[in-house]
């Protein structure tokens, strides 16, 4: 007879931008996988730019600006669910507009996560300088533990 | 022409002939992509090569069609309002109106008529202001449509992207763009008695055309309900069967 409470599980959000150093954090964690007691539920993000502003509406239709979004969304989570899929690990994959550190974050505290899993950007120098990472801005805003993958 | 080069006011118009041309290159390129989407694939090469073609063109027939009119007496006092406005809408945040009756084309003619359409009204806001800020050089205006031909055909999220690292540029941009107005108020010819008379109005006029379009832009911006910034557009679950291979 099972009188235990049900073990939470824990979650892990793993931001990807199709970038091959963001699907490092992939990586480790399948790697990881097998050091823990109760696997935990895998959630895939990726954000899209909001390119599409009021201009851009009065010439595109809606149907095709989300179709824009879904195209580009899933060819960037494409890498990580093919590892995924390949280490049979269920997982979740989610789509969202805005800013990629804004969404992030929002997303993680929807979905209550246990904690985010990024690569630390190899991008450096006047790029970093430039745009900025959000890596960093991540680290700035999320409400949850945050690991870097090297 | 060597010594214009040398000159601190040369450099300080093309600086601001770049930060136009960055913050309204407009979304020419997004349009391009977008209408040439729901082409069969062998026709959308060439709806994407017409499409950066056109844009680019219009913007130089626009250009100096722009430099011509603003030779014209009150047109100068026109074109400083709809530059005041333009940097107002630039500090403006996008209001969200879902335009519903648009329906996407599937043929060539009809993507290539919705990315010229959209490139005319784009280019406009970008073609007033280089046109301003270059005050008839003539070599100032090509220097500002060689920085916008790239910018038409590749730019999305480079703005969006300098936007969220240093979101006060688009009020750099809104000031930048209110002083470019107030320069051109100061060359209209009807106002050059004035201008002669009151010497200080030289700065005086472009200043506060700047600080206008900031305290009415930030005004503005604080009245509009801000929507939510994120939208959720896709999820997706895979669940898998675990199979112990072996």
């Amino acid at each position: 007879m099972k009188t235990e409470h049900q073990q939470r599980v824990s979650k892990i959000l793993i931001p990807l931008d199709g970038s091959a150093s963001a699907e490092r954090a992939v990586d480790h964690v399948i790697e990881y996988m097998d050091t823990l007691k109760q696997p935990p539920a895998l959630l895939l993000l990726n954000v899209q730019w909001k390119i599409a502003t009021g201009n851009v509406k009065l010439f595109i239709d809606q149907d095709t600006i989300n179709d824009y979004y879904r195209e580009q969304g899933m060819a960037a989570l494409q890498q990580a669910r093919a590892k995924l899929d390949a280490a049979h690990l269920p997982y979740q994959y989610h789509i969202s507009i805005g800013t990629p550190a804004e969404a992030i974050v929002q997303y993680a505290r929807e979905q209550e996560v246990d904690q985010i899993v990024m690569c630390r950007q190899g991008e450096g120098g006047l790029k970093m300088l430039l745009l900025g990472s959000v890596v960093s801005k991540v680290l700035h805003l999320a409400e949850c533990p945050v690991l870097l993958v090297k | 022409m060597l010594e214009m080069f040398a000159a601190p006011q040369f450099w300080a118009d093309v600086v601001k002939i770049i930060m136009i041309d960055l913050l309204l290159s407009g979304d020419n390129a997004v349009v391009i992509a977008l209408a040439c989407r729901n082409l069969p694939p062998e026709q959308r090469r060439k709806g994407i090569l017409f499409g950066v073609g056109g844009a680019i063109g219009l913007r130089i027939v626009l250009t100096f069609f722009a430099v011509s009119l603003l030779a014209l007496p009150y047109l100068k006092l026109i074109g400083a309002l709809l530059l005041i406005w333009i940097g107002i809408k630039l500090i403006l945040p996008d209001d969200e109106h879902d335009e519903g009756n648009i329906k996407a084309d599937t043929r060539l003619t009809g993507a290539i008529k919705t990315i010229i359409i959209a490139d005319f009204v784009m280019s406009l806001d970008n073609v007033l202001g280089v046109a301003a800020a270059a005050k008839g050089n003539v070599s100032l205006l090509v220097f500002g449509l060689l920085i916008s031909i790239p910018l038409i055909a590749w730019s999305s999220q480079l703005v969006l992207k300098l936007i969220d690292r240093f979101p006060y540029i688009i009020y750099a941009g809104g000031a930048l763009l209110g002083y470019v107005a107030g320069e051109m108020l100061v060359s209209e010819a009807l106002l050059a008695p004035l201008v002669e008379a009151q010497h200080q109005l030289h700065w005086l006029i472009p200043a506060s055309c700047a600080l206008l379009v900031l305290v009415a832009g930030k005004w503005l911006a604080m009245r509009r309900v801000v929507t939510s910034e994120v939208v959720n557009l896709l999820d997706g679950k895979v669940s898998v069967v675990p199979d112990k291979q072996g």
